[in-house]
């Protein structure tokens, strides 16, 4: 048997809008957003979508966007919007090449709930996984994830949250409404569908998913691709 | 012949090429093994030199074997094993089971020569195990072409890629006297792999569980159609889960793992349990092919032993299996059968006076009324093997008993009834078991 012939190819990451779009194609509930590249254009972004309003920097292979400062939630008007594109951009500095920025992405924010994760990856053996877990910044902390190998029916993709640790945060933790299994569940089976139609696709991280009571919402993706 | 693998698992008639009158070599002990397990037809000792070997007389080579032997065990230098096995093409053998090592787990020359044995018996039709493999057993057919020696039949199938792992669960299961239905070492796997074993034990009627100890998949997609096909228990102890462990497995057998959280999830999916030590897997297998299907998961824990009650309570609990209380009826009705001191709740705690009869008293007061029964017998019981009935849906533990825990868990074991030591042993096999059907996630 042959060792792995070489690295893995590290490929590209998907500009977020762009992930976005390709997500919204299999009818993933994708946070509404708009891409902004002037303050003008954020002012009226954060009009038709409604405030509060999220912003995150747009650029090239920038994948850790507010570790340099390049995120910011709960922006409550129009006009903190416009006041919020320079000041973004302007805390980059050194961490961007300018012309690698491509705007401001204006996302309505999504209203609270239990932050989860779903992914995929490719394994060199196994071929595509899908993955769930909890979310936010607490995945590598307490890598509380479960995996599943395709094609998954919904059911099996269910079971992958309620063998979580976490479990109970998401069946109604103390008064908490339980949040949408299915909703979530519909999220990994769309990723496994997506596995097995786009081979050009290496890595899918949707970080956070917020769970709802019904339904959830995807706030940030990143789709790697091959090159 | 029905399946090419019976050439294997239960030829008709044996050569040991490489066969040795030294009684170090492997090619006296397995020659001697297949004698002295009882194998019922031709044994052929193959020996350059035409000596007699353990009372018998040696051919000098494969081509002087009458035609159509089923099986050769190949015990020579490496370098050697094209040229046997295209001899035994041409003597119409059907398998082999090529012990010797210094194939591919050796370097490129040998993984060089492993290529040839693989076209050589891919061209002559012979199915092959290992090589660097430690043999094949199967007591019900009287074959020990293995070592060491174990003859003891049973219902568990032994599938390892380590000769050493497989061969200390069927030592385990032998010393019990449950036995094993099959034990095959894969060692290197060049032809028949895990898969082909599995697919094989399905139609095996001595075999109820298959127990595997595997450092990688060889074929992922031909184990998942035929693991998901499968209407038999299997448990899986797979090694290799830390990055060091995978450097290891890689330079032991080859082995190719992938990422260890995505076995996990293979297994699961395929409903395959996976063993996190050998003695899960030994304890997981043994509930498996000799306990029944429980009917839900209301368990009645009947001991001798307040602690071993309580121990055995927390495992219960902790394995997400429900220890209910007992209800009015039972409870008044046992009041009236057992002497005044005992505990009757669940546990029920016969208290250390206890006897045989109580037991069984209790066992068939109770047994309408709940799933399963997990009996414990905490001190030296007499006739504690008259309690339990085989087939009955019935944990056994014994522990505390000494000499007369020995005598009685012989005789629980020769009745097919699984005897475990601990509570925790026996209440994690007995969730394994509840897993396997359904009844606990």
């Amino acid at each position: 048997m042959t060792p792995p012939s070489s690295v893995e190819d590290p490929g590209r990451w998907l500009p977020e809008p762009e992930a976005l779009r390709l997500l919204s194609g299999y009818n993933l509930p994708v946070i509404p957003h708009r891409l902004a590249t002037t303050p003008e254009e954020a002012d009226r972004a954060a009009r038709d979508l409604g405030c509060p309003v999220a912003m995150k920097v747009v650029a090239a292979d920038l994948i850790h966007k507010s570790d340099i400062g390049g995120v910011c939630l709960n922006i409550t008007s129009p006009k903190e919007a416009a006041d919020t594109y320079p000041a973004i951009l302007g805390r980059l500095g050194p961490h961007v090449s300018p012309g690698s920025v491509h705007g401001v992405l204006v996302a309505r924010m999504a209203p609270p709930g239990t932050e989860v994760i779903v992914g995929m990856i490719r394994d060199l053996q196994f071929g595509p996984a899908v993955m769930a877990g909890l979310g936010g910044i607490f995945v590598e902390l307490y890598k509380d994830v479960a995996y599943r190998l395709p094609p998954l029916s919904q059911k099996e993709a269910r079971s992958m949250f309620t063998e979580l640790r976490a479990a109970p945060l998401l069946a109604g933790y103390r008064g908490r409404p339980p949040q949408d299994l299915d909703a979530l569940a519909g999220c990994a089976c769309a990723v496994a569908r997506i596995a097995a139609e786009r081979p050009d696709i290496q890595e899918i991280d949707l970080n956070p998913i917020i769970a709802h009571d019904r339904g959830c919402s995807i706030v940030d993706a990143k789709i790697r691709v091959r090159l | 012949m029905s399946h090419s693998l019976d050439a294997i698992f239960r030829p008709q008639s044996v050569a040991v090429v490489g066969a040795s009158n030294a009684p170090e070599k492997y090619g006296y002990i397995i020659l001697k093994n297949i004698l002295d397990a009882g194998f019922r037809g031709p044994v052929y000792p193959v020996n350059p030199k035409g000596i007699e070997i353990l009372g018998r007389p040696s051919v000098r080579s494969i081509a002087d074997l009458p035609p159509g032997v089923d099986l050769a065990v190949i015990i020579i230098p490496a370098g050697a094993v094209p040229q046997a096995l295209t001899e035994a093409g041409q003597g119409e053998i059907k398998a082999a089971v090529i012990i010797s090592g210094g194939f591919a787990e050796s370097g490129d020359e040998g993984a060089a020569l492993q290529r040839e044995v693989v076209e050589v018996a891919r061209r002559s039709a012979i199915r092959v195990v290992g090589p660097n493999c430690q043999g094949v057993n199967n007591p019900h057919h009287g074959l020990c072409a293995s070592w060491p020696l174990l003859t003891q039949p049973g219902e568990i199938a032994v599938i390892s890629q380590s000769g050493t792992v497989g061969a200390a669960l069927m030592d385990w299961a032998s010393r019990e006297q449950l036995g094993c239905s099959t034990f095959v070492s894969l060692g290197n796997r060049a032809d028949i792999d895990e898969t082909d074993v599995i697919e094989y034990l399905v139609t095996d009627p001595h075999t109820q569980a298959i127990a595997v100890y595997l450092e990688g998949i060889k074929d992922l997609d031909r184990f998942r159609r035929v693991v998901s096909g499968c209407r038999k228990p299997i448990v899986i102890l797979k090694a290799g889960r830390t990055v060091e462990g995978r450097r290891a497995a890689a330079s032991h057998t080859r082995s190719l793992a992938g990422r260890d959280e995505l076995y996990t999830a293979l297994f699961r999916q395929l409903n395959v349990h996976r063993a996190d030590s050998l003695e899960d897997l030994y304890d997981a297998a043994k509930a498996l092919a000799y306990l029944p299907r429980p009917a839900g998961r209301r368990l009645l824990i009947i001991t001798s032993s307040g602690g071993s009650g309580i121990l055995a309570t927390d495992w219960a609990e902790w394995s997400g299996l429900a220890i209910p209380p007992l209800s009015d009826q039972v409870a008044t009705r046992l009041r009236g059968l057992l002497p005044r001191h005992c505990i009757v709740a669940n546990p029920l705690d016969l208290t250390g006076d206890a006897t045989a009869a109580l037991y069984r008293t209790v066992v068939e007061a109770t047994a309408a009324h709940v799933d399963y029964q997990v009996i414990i017998f905490g001190d030296p019981i007499l006739d504690a093997a008259g309690v339990v009935t085989h087939g009955a849906p019935q944990l056994v533990i014994f522990l505390g008993g000494a000499d007369v825990e020995r005598r009685e868990r012989e005789r629980m074991h020769l009745k097919k009834v699984p005897v475990f030591p601990t509570p925790e042993r026996g209440l994690r096999a007995l969730a394994r078991l509840f897993a396997y059907h359904g009844e606990v996630s």
